[in-house]
């Protein structure tokens, strides 16, 4: 069954030069991008299953003991547009620590390190395309050199699709947090609906962790007969 | 029939995890005729960018994709200088095609993917014709000796890249 890989929506996608986010003027191409058509090339995809081995699908409990922070799990699935799961996805996710502290040399923010979390796992999605991570909830951080910009709660995450052209790299976002509604990357997005749809949903619990699932949609459906 | 929006693309923010760059952009270990693509990425005003992520999609020798003996994935990280560094093979030519070998590049400050298409010689391919006259030469490498290329990302600026939207 081939891919349909269809234009981006610019109401659902950003597009590339945000102002409160000053970076992006530096770094976002200044001429249009070019639309191409597309072959095998684009239409089929790395199986990087086989070279990306799952490491870490519980980043609470890797330390001596456990982490410090809220306990939760993620409940993620892979879905194409067709809202087909995409067993075998692989899924790299990373987050800050409780305290808003990456391990990363990139990360001066003068916050402490917990010894007992390191926040890089990477996941392969089952059939029904769903990744499941232990860990604790991510902590708010200021961005530097900026005044007054604090990164809210977020997840990272990075995914294979079926294709080449399904490649996914986005944040997942924890509902009820107010530094949500300033945040010049989520309001990046303009469509409030896609937006929301980067906002985690707390579901019941009886466990001792909070449990949110989430969807990650990759670019992609099946063509079906007729379609041009 | 029910559609689903993708999910929204966002940064790769400046935190990403090291380790996930490591030891993978040798793409043909033990290759006897490995070719090396090298090239160095900047933002506006040619500024060398440290630690951008880049990956690479390509067929094997004969135009195949996915082949089982030769995945055709890659992914690397610039050094302080900017600079990336594949081993892979030169592709074969797919179907309609000039060799070719397809470019993501992820990084803070960019929203989303940016792709971009990396051709060994001027060649007529729908793809590098997609793009106007006056810049093709730019997506075409620099060949340095007989088994390597240099292929120098511009995210922004004079000579910039052309970049590809899908």
């Amino acid at each position: 069954m081939s891919t349909v890989i269809t234009p981006r929506d610019p109401l659902t996608q950003a597009q590339g030069v945000e102002a409160g986010y000053a970076q992006t003027a530096r770094r976002w191409p200044a001429q249009p991008l070019v639309r191409r058509p597309h072959s095998l090339s684009e239409l089929s995809g790395p199986r990087v299953q086989g070279r990306l081995a799952e490491i870490r699908g519980d980043l609470a409990g890797y330390g001596a003991t456990r982490a410090i922070g809220q306990l939760i799990r993620l409940r993620v699935r892979v879905v194409d547009e067709d809202g087909a799961p995409v067993p075998g996805a692989v899924v790299e996710a990373w987050h800050c620590n409780a305290a808003g502290k990456y391990i990363h040399p990139n990360d001066t923010h003068d916050a402490p390190v917990d010894p007992n979390f390191y926040g890089a796992a990477r996941m392969v999605a089952g059939d029904s395309g769903l990744v499941e991570l232990r860990t604790i909830k991510p902590g708010a951080y200021p961005v530097p050199d900026t005044n007054g910009w604090w990164r809210p709660p977020h997840v990272h995450f990075s995914v294979w699709g079926r294709v080449w052209l399904s490649r996914l790299v986005t944040q997942m976002f924890f509902p009820g947090e107010p530094l949500n509604e300033a945040d010049a990357i989520l309001n990046a997005i303009r469509d409030p609906g896609a937006r929301g749809r980067c906002i985690a949903r707390l579901t019941p619990s009886k466990t001792t962790e909070l449990v949110y699932e989430y969807q990650l949609v990759v670019r992609g459906r099946k063509a079906s007969p007729g379609m041009p | 029939m029910k559609r689903l929006v993708p999910t929204a693309e966002m940064t790769l923010g400046p935190f990403f995890p090291p380790e996930f760059a490591q030891g993978l952009n040798d793409l043909a270990p033990g290759a006897a005729h490995a070719v090396e693509i090298t090239g160095r990425v900047t933002e506006l005003d040619g500024k060398p960018l440290d630690n951008v992520i880049v990956e690479i999609w390509q067929a094997d020798a004969a135009g195949r994709y996915g082949s089982p003996d030769f995945p055709g994935w890659g992914r690397a990280a610039t050094d302080a200088r900017g600079e990336y560094r594949f081993r892979t093979i030169r592709p074969g030519a797919a179907a309609g095609r000039a060799p070719h070998i397809n470019f993501l590049i992820l990084y803070s400050g960019l929203m989303r993917q940016l792709q971009t298409v990396m051709f060994f010689e001027t060649s007529n391919d729908p793809v590098l014709h997609a793009v106007d006259a006056s810049r093709r030469d730019r997506l075409v490498a620099q060949k340095t000796s007989p088994a390597s290329y240099r292929f120098d990302i511009r995210l922004r600026g004079g000579e910039e890249t052309p970049f590809f939207d899908d």
